[in-house]
């Protein structure tokens, strides 16, 4: 999600960027995660005509998306941190 | 183009991936199919020279159909826009139901057959159904019948005498011995059976009857 915060983007550059990443293993496994956020109205979607090969259906981010984004953020940093913590801990003794 | 297979292994890869989704939504399938198809179609745009082993390695990188179409079944929310496909109507008893409470009574055959061909009732309501009213009220008319019949052929015995006399011929004593004691505790039994007789119908088809409005309010409150 955090992907297309600045702006729509569609599926295959998603996957293109989480393939760098490394997180993304099965690539067409990203489909009915997309179609999840969307009936969960966190995304929204649109069919853009494109100059250099089929239509691509673009994703953004709606109102809630953005809400349970930040959510997210707040919750992955505070466990973050918790993890960080621990594993600090167990290096030290 | 050197990839004369391209177009065989797409098809077979989306077949295999609608066959996995057979248990999907039809709308959810649909998607899945429409967004995979597209990935296809801009990885194959992409491609500077098409083989079909750049085909194969498109394919093999989105993943065994049955990998993606489980993600895609993940969550049950997955089957929210079609609410009335994943659960079925709760059956709501009508006319069939209240012909076989009728038919028990009046014409029991015809009515045992309604009685389990209606889905309102379970198993063990059937049988009961099926079972106390046995005959039903023509029954318990033929079985009245042939109970007056037994009796009054009884009756034809009468009272039994016996004649006790002294030397002098005198009678003594004359006991007779009808069986009225009997007979009169026979007749009590016999009109409790006969109100139990009759009662018994219209007990089992109004605990029917109740069966099925509590299957119906069970039924409401399963769905809420």
């Amino acid at each position: 999600m955090a992907l297309i915060v600045k702006t729509p983007r569609y599926a295959f550059e998603l996957i293109e960027a989480l393939g760098q990443t490394g997180l993304l293993t099965t690539e067409g496994t990203l489909y009915p995660l997309l179609s999840r956020l969307r009936r969960d109205g966190l995304v929204k979607t649109e069919w853009q005509e494109s100059t250099d090969g089929p239509p691509r259906r673009y994703y953004e981010l709606t109102a809630e998306g953005r809400r349970a984004l930040t959510a997210f953020k707040t919750e992955w940093t505070s466990f973050r941190g918790a993890v960080d913590g621990i594993l600090q801990e167990g290096t030290k003794s | 183009m050197s990839a004369p297979h391209a177009d065989q292994l797409i098809d077979g890869y989306l077949a295999r991936v609608r066959a996995a989704a057979a248990d999907l939504p039809s709308g959810a399938r649909d998607e899945l199919l429409d967004d995979m198809r597209a990935h296809i179609g801009e990885a194959r745009s992409r491609e500077p020279e098409e083989t079909d082993a750049s085909v194969l390695n498109i394919l093999d990188r989105l993943g065994e159909p049955d990998t993606v179409v489980a993600e895609a079944r993940r969550r049950p929310n997955a089957q929210e826009p079609h609410p009335a496909d994943a659960r079925p109507r709760p059956y709501v008893p009508g006319v069939l139901e209240v012909a076989a409470l009728v038919l028990l009574l009046l014409l029991w055959p015809v009515g045992v057959i309604l009685l389990w061909i209606s889905p309102a009732w379970n198993i063990r309501d059937k049988v009961i159904g099926t079972l106390l009213p046995p005959g039903g009220y023509p029954a318990i008319f033929l079985i009245g019948l042939v109970a007056a019949t037994t009796v009054s052929s009884g009756a034809t015995s009468g009272p039994t005498c016996t004649s006790s006399a002294d030397t002098t011929g005198t009678v003594i004593q004359n006991v007779c011995t009808t069986p009225s004691v009997i007979h009169g505790a026979g007749s009590v039994v016999g009109v409790i059976l006969v109100i139990v007789l009759w009662l018994l119908p219209l007990i089992t088809v109004g605990y029917l009857a109740i069966r099925l409005g509590w299957g119906r309010r069970a039924q409401a409150a399963a769905t809420t």
